[in-house]
């Protein structure tokens, strides 16, 4: 076989399953594509991450209201700004060609993929998802593990259940207190740290725990489809957590600082945007949820957070690297997180306002 | 009216984001997303299933319309939910000058590639890119790849002027 052209070694890196299988066995032999492919992969991750600057969120309400101004006071004129380019050739046939070729890539190029271990889910940054209690409640009913699994961690250390399109197996330690940030460094095996400075009104740690790193494998059945077969391994942690209470009440939380090992994701067949679009044509996924993730980019290096309504949301940098700092709507509570660039995810919450929040994640930075 | 308050609930926020990634500021990607919704009102009456798709590839042309000069329009107030509290004046001027440089290498760029590049970075599957571009899915690599070449070359030349 010739060389593998440019367009689909990036392909490769985006619809793997899009891919006939001959160009993975040309790969696997051939050092030139190799080389080829990491160059490739390395100007599409500059990309990404010139893209992925964390956003505000505007307010849905305020501007249909003023679209609604808009269309009172011009209800039949056209906007003229608003230009889409003609389309070289009819979008139908250009549709139906994409489906077969797309068809036909996942058939021929199935069989070798199902063999090959695709990282998919390698997150360095995080970004900001809008998500209503609804939403939450209609994602854990669509999972079917809205008795904590998934959304609130594990109910038993290790156990497996089943689901509408496959099956769930975790494993994992239970969380075990630890008697000093040392002891909980050596046990999680890097190296937490924590504010060298405490915001007024918040007291000395109180507990420490560590949560031994989770294994999650999710195994897709007959029921999902072209993902029938593939399975997707997540492992994340372990987590360092502190948390502090008040000088006024030690018993009453007032800070926690965490620091997670991120979360990755490994799969045997599918791609993740084949997972992604999969998931989120399903009935059950909230239209405007769905609508937020698919926007969201290269998920494969984005954590979404969620934000709940009436929050706020500032993009930040901690120690050079981006995060999120969220407030409630009264600025009475707040959280910072970010992804330090060294595979640790930190996150620092509080009955704080935001600038004592960021003033302590500045400290971690 | 109440099937287009629901179709423009469900897509503001994504196009808002997909405008924003193009244009910048927040105020300019929110004035981006209303005229593509009133377009869309008037195009799609009654009947916005089909619209998710035309909405997007709106919002991504004239965004870029928008970046290049080719459309001028008066800034009008918009609001956005900001915390009380700003990063520092650092920061805030580095990331400014990531975005800007970015804003200026998209003008720079032949219309195509900034627009497969803020396509696929913006959420699109190359099926989607393939339908808006009016090309074949299999050359979507291709565009794709010499437009993040093309953005690498001219990000370096930018740092280095």
């Amino acid at each position: 076989m010739r060389h593998v052209p440019d367009g689909v070694l990036r392909r490769l890196d985006d619809e793997p399953l899009a891919v006939p299988d001959r160009v993975s066995d040309h790969l696997a032999g051939c050092g030139l594509c190799r080389a080829r492919r990491a160059e490739i992969a390395q100007d599409t991750e500059r990309a990404a991450q010139l893209f992925a600057a964390p956003q505000l969120v505007p307010d849905v309400d305020h501007a249909w209201t003023r679209l609604q101004r808009e269309l009172d006071r011009r209800p039949e004129t056209a906007s003229a700004a608003v230009v889409v380019p003609r389309r070289a050739r009819l979008p139908r046939v250009s549709l139906r060609a994409g489906l077969a070729i797309g068809a036909i890539g996942v058939l021929i190029g199935g069989t070798a993929a199902a063999a090959t271990l695709t990282t998919v889910f390698s997150p360095t940054h995080v970004v900001p998802v809008s998500v209503s209690q609804s939403e939450l409640r209609a994602i854990a009913a669509f999972t079917a593990l809205g008795d904590g699994h998934g959304l609130g961690g594990f109910a038993t250390p290790q156990g497996s259940s089943t689901f509408r399109f496959g099956s769930l197996n975790w494993s994992s330690g239970s969380p075990r207190p630890a008697s000093s940030l040392a002891q909980a460094n050596a046990q999680a095996g890097f190296a937490a740290s924590l504010p060298a400075h405490r915001p007024a009104g918040v007291g000395p740690v109180q507990q420490f725990m560590v949560q031994p790193r989770v294994h999650v494998t999710v195994t897709f059945n007959s029921s999902a489809a072209s993902l029938a077969g593939s399975s997707v391994a997540i492992d994340a942690g372990p987590a360092v957590v502190a948390q502090y209470g008040a000088t006024s009440d030690p018993a009453a939380p007032a800070l926690t600082v965490a620091t997670i090992r991120v979360p990755k994701a490994r799969s045997t067949g599918a791609s993740l945007s084949q997972i992604e679009s999969f998931l989120l044509a399903q009935p059950g996924i909230p239209p405007q949820l769905a609508e937020e993730i698919r926007f969201l980019g290269n998920l494969r290096t984005i954590l979404p957070v969620p934000v709940p309504p009436g929050a706020s949301v500032h993009s930040i940098r901690v120690g050079g690297w981006p995060g999120i700092l969220l407030a409630d709507s009264s600025n009475a509570a707040a959280g910072a997180v970010w992804e330090d660039g060294r595979g640790l995810l930190h996150l620092v919450v509080g009955l704080l306002d935001s600038q004592d929040v960021l003033n302590v994640a500045k400290q971690l930075g | 009216m109440a099937g287009f308050e629901a179709f423009f609930r469900a897509h503001y926020r994504p196009i808002v984001r997909l405008a924003q990634s193009v244009v910048g500021d927040s105020q300019r990607a929110q004035d981006v997303a209303q005229d593509v919704f009133l377009a869309a009102y008037r195009r799609f009456p009654g009947g916005y299933e089909q619209a998710g798709g035309w909405v997007r590839v709106a919002a991504v042309h004239t965004a870029l319309n928008v970046l290049r000069g080719e459309r001028r329009r008066d800034r009008r107030h918009v609001l956005v939910q900001v915390v009380g509290t700003l990063p520092s004046a650092e920061e805030t001027v580095i990331e400014r000058e990531r975005s800007a440089e970015l804003r200026r290498v998209l003008r720079r760029l032949p219309r195509r590639s900034a627009a497969v590049l803020v396509m696929r970075h913006g959420g699109m599957s190359y099926l989607e890119i393939a339908d808006a571009l009016g090309v074949k899915v299999g050359n979507v690599g291709t565009l794709l790849r010499r437009a993040e070449s093309a953005l690498r070359k001219e990000m370096d030349r930018e740092t280095r002027s």
